[in-house]
């Protein structure tokens, strides 16, 4: 019986192949239905959640405090050099996710 | 790629109807499902993809019932095997045509041809539901207990299915000159 599995296992094996994709998963995508898009749940529940830390954060005074503290303690020049980060990494993230294949 | 990649693009597609995260399970599943019914339809490579291409549709349409108890995998086989089913009865009116004929008509316009005659002619000599059994233990190595669930019988009969294909297959490939 062992020598029957072994047989049915090496011949299986023999005749397991990969198959190429050749445009099949761009044929089924093309094929399905539209539903509705539903990726403004996700901005839905952002907002939600910022709202309701701003709210705390003022009406317990934290975000006052924080702010007041980071602007005495922060030099004004480590705060433009920040800002002047954003574009630089808002080019940087478009680079990629536009060339996906890219790696550093 | 892990079962964790799968529950992630599948709540994905379930939540927000991401098509992109439908895209990735379709690429990472292609394969073993064509290659199923590849072998199910003895070599028929634009019927294994029509109905390929069925069963991905009907998962993005159901995929609310994945309800992740069994891995995303044994999901899609159990619609792939329902889809086989339905298109088997389906063209049950034309059962008197040889199939075989047919299928060999269609073996000599498919690269998989030549080379994979034997195994078409091996699993020719089970029945549908032993070649089912058969090919998901043997070559998409699912495991006793997800076979049941795929073909929703019970566990015995699963194994009862993969003894008996066992020994029909030993003895052809015996006589085929195999294991020697």
């Amino acid at each position: 019986m062992e020598t029957n599995d072994k047989l049915l296992k090496d011949f299986f094996s023999e005749n397991k192949k990969e198959i190429a994709d050749n445009g099949f998963s761009n044929r089924v995508m093309q094929n399905l239905p539209e539903t509705a898009d539903r990726s403004w749940i996700v901005w839905v529940f952002a907002a939600i959640g910022m709202a309701i830390s701003i709210y705390f954060g003022l009406t317990s005074g934290l975000l006052e405090h924080a702010f007041s503290i980071f602007f005495k303690t922060v030099p004004y020049y480590y705060l433009i050099a920040g800002i002047a980060c954003f574009p630089l990494l808002g080019t940087a993230g478009y680079y990629l996710s536009q060339n996906k294949s890219y790696a550093f | 790629m892990s079962n964790t990649d799968d529950i992630r693009w599948v709540t994905q597609v379930a939540l927000l109807g991401d098509k992109n995260a439908f895209d990735k399970l379709t690429c990472k599943y292609q394969s073993p499902i064509r290659r199923f019914f590849l072998n199910l339809t003895a070599g028929d490579g634009p019927l294994s993809d029509d109905l390929a291409q069925e069963t991905f549709i009907k998962a993005y349409l159901n995929i609310t019932a994945f309800k992740g108890i069994s891995g995303f995998s044994t999901w899609l086989y159990r619609i792939a095997y329902n889809v086989y089913y339905d298109s088997v009865r389906a063209h049950k009116k034309y059962a008197d045509i040889n199939e075989w004929e047919i299928d060999s008509q269609h073996q000599t316009q498919n690269e998989f041809s030549a080379e994979k005659m034997d195994i078409y002619r091996a699993l020719r000599l089970l029945r549908k539901e032993e070649q089912t059994a058969v090919l998901l233990f043997y070559m998409e190595d699912k495991t006793h207990p997800e076979i049941a669930k795929i073909m929703n019988c019970p566990l015995g009969t699963v194994k009862t299915y993969i003894l008996k294909g066992k020994e029909k297959l030993s003895l052809y490939l015996t006589n085929a000159g195999y294991g020697n």
